[in-house]
């Protein structure tokens, strides 16, 4: 199958560099396929799940937030969260999930602080959504 | 008198002493805290890096689209997000940032401060701060893209005319150099010759739909980076200073050592000078 060169990046480094033959993952408008020789093309990442085929086999990945830009077989991942699934941990998830949900039920939160704390739920989400799936 | 002498000089190496066992253990962890700290500024250049490279192949493309983040924002005066420590005994590492800025700020920039001394220091000269003071070393990548996202809401409302970033760059663990960049309005160099082939993007659900999302990114992305580049500086600086001064304790120590050593000889000798004195009669 034909490759495109893959770099992904996040603020914790360089989480793959090499050949890919295909890249799965959720843009704010929905869920994208890169395959080799994709055109010009830009999106922003959204939360979900990530999934890279190479020679090698297939990976999955919780990657949230960011961008995408494929250009000239070239393809960049600049994400703002990207963690391989053997890299996460269910129960701390679990335990931040847990955590989200009791300071919503509790209220009393201000704006910005709610939204500090949504975010969290999501996130946390994103990454049991991605340990748990086969 | 001898004996009144050896006593002072004894109380002052004893504090002497003290100090030195302080600056020494602040020159450790500062030592530890670097190690951690330079590992991630130096991860996070290669996410920049890369950053950086998305964008400035955005802006070599054909942008036929406005946004406001394109054009000098509405408001009238400059905001400048300013990175210093939490905490002083870091040597010039506060004070030099401070200055920096100083030099090109006009009368009515306005100031988000990170780090509890930068807050301090602003409020103390009169300027205006948008934020409280919040914490340099709490600040995670997820507190960063809340305040990347305020400042970008803050610059469409028309609250400031432009944004810019000032911190400290990690050149090596010696050298530290204050820096600073415009976030905001974004300035692309101007056009490439006429004529010659610009990649035409295709955007994701419209171009200015991924813009606006870009952009907020790459701040928080900036700022991120920034505020690990300084927070290292600033444990290199401390660990420097913290250094120097326990030498110089050390210096002093031995000089005073010497000094009592002295005065104690001399006592003795005046003593038997003395006993001698008295035998003779």
């Amino acid at each position: 199958m034909n490759s495109f060169r893959l770099k992904i990046v996040s603020p914790d480094g360089c989480l793959f560099e090499g050949d890919a033959e295909l890249l799965t993952l959720r843009t704010t408008q929905g869920e994208v396929t890169i395959l080799a020789n994709h055109t010009e093309y830009l999106a922003s990442i959204g939360m979900g799940r990530a999934t890279v085929v190479t020679e090698a086999g297939r990976r999955t990945a919780a990657c949230i937030g960011g961008m995408l830009m494929a250009a000239g077989n070239r393809v960049d991942v600049v994400a703002t969260t990207f963690e391989w699934k053997e890299d996460l941990d269910a129960d701390r998830a679990m335990a931040a999930l847990k955590e989200a949900e009791e300071q919503l039920a509790a209220g009393g939160l201000d704006e910005t602080r709610r939204k500090i704390v949504e975010s969290k739920k999501r996130r946390a989400e994103v990454r049991l959504s991605v340990v748990r799936a086969e | 008198m001898a004996g009144v002498s050896t006593k002072a000089i004894k109380a002052r190496m004893r504090s002497m002493e003290s100090t030195r066992q302080i600056t020494k253990a602040m020159e450790l962890v500062a030592a530890s805290k670097l190690r951690g700290a330079q590992m991630r500024a130096l991860n996070n250049r290669t996410y920049f890096g890369t950053l950086f490279e998305v964008m400035d192949m955005i802006s070599r493309s054909s942008i036929d689209f406005r946004s406001p983040f394109l054009t000098p924002g509405k408001g009238a005066r400059p905001l400048y997000i300013v990175i210093a420590g939490d905490r002083g005994m870091a040597g010039g590492y506060n004070n030099n940032i401070f200055r920096f800025v100083m030099a090109t700020l006009t009368e009515d920039a306005l100031i988000f401060p990170l780090g509890k001394k930068t807050a301090e220091y602003f409020r103390r000269s009169k300027w205006e701060c948008v934020s409280d003071s919040i914490p340099v070393a709490d600040l995670t990548v997820g507190s960063c893209f809340s305040i990347a996202r305020m400042i970008c809401d803050w610059f469409l409302e028309g609250r400031f005319s432009s944004v810019t970033i000032a911190y400290t760059e990690l050149v090596s663990l010696l050298t530290q150099t204050p820096k600073q960049t415009g976030l905001l309005p974004l300035t692309f160099e101007a056009a490439e010759p006429e004529g010659r082939h610009r990649t035409q993007f295709l955007y994701e659900g419209g171009d200015v739909h991924v813009f606006e999302n870009i952009v907020p990114e790459y701040m928080a992305g900036v700022i991120y980076c920034a505020v690990k580049e300084a927070f290292a500086s600033e444990q290199a600086a401390r660990r420097t200073a913290m250094d120097a001064a326990s030498k110089n304790a050390d210096e002093m120590i031995s000089k005073l050592n010497l000094d009592y050593n002295r005065a104690r000889q001399a006592a003795i000798t005046q003593e038997i000078t003395e006993i001698v004195a008295g035998s003779e009669k």
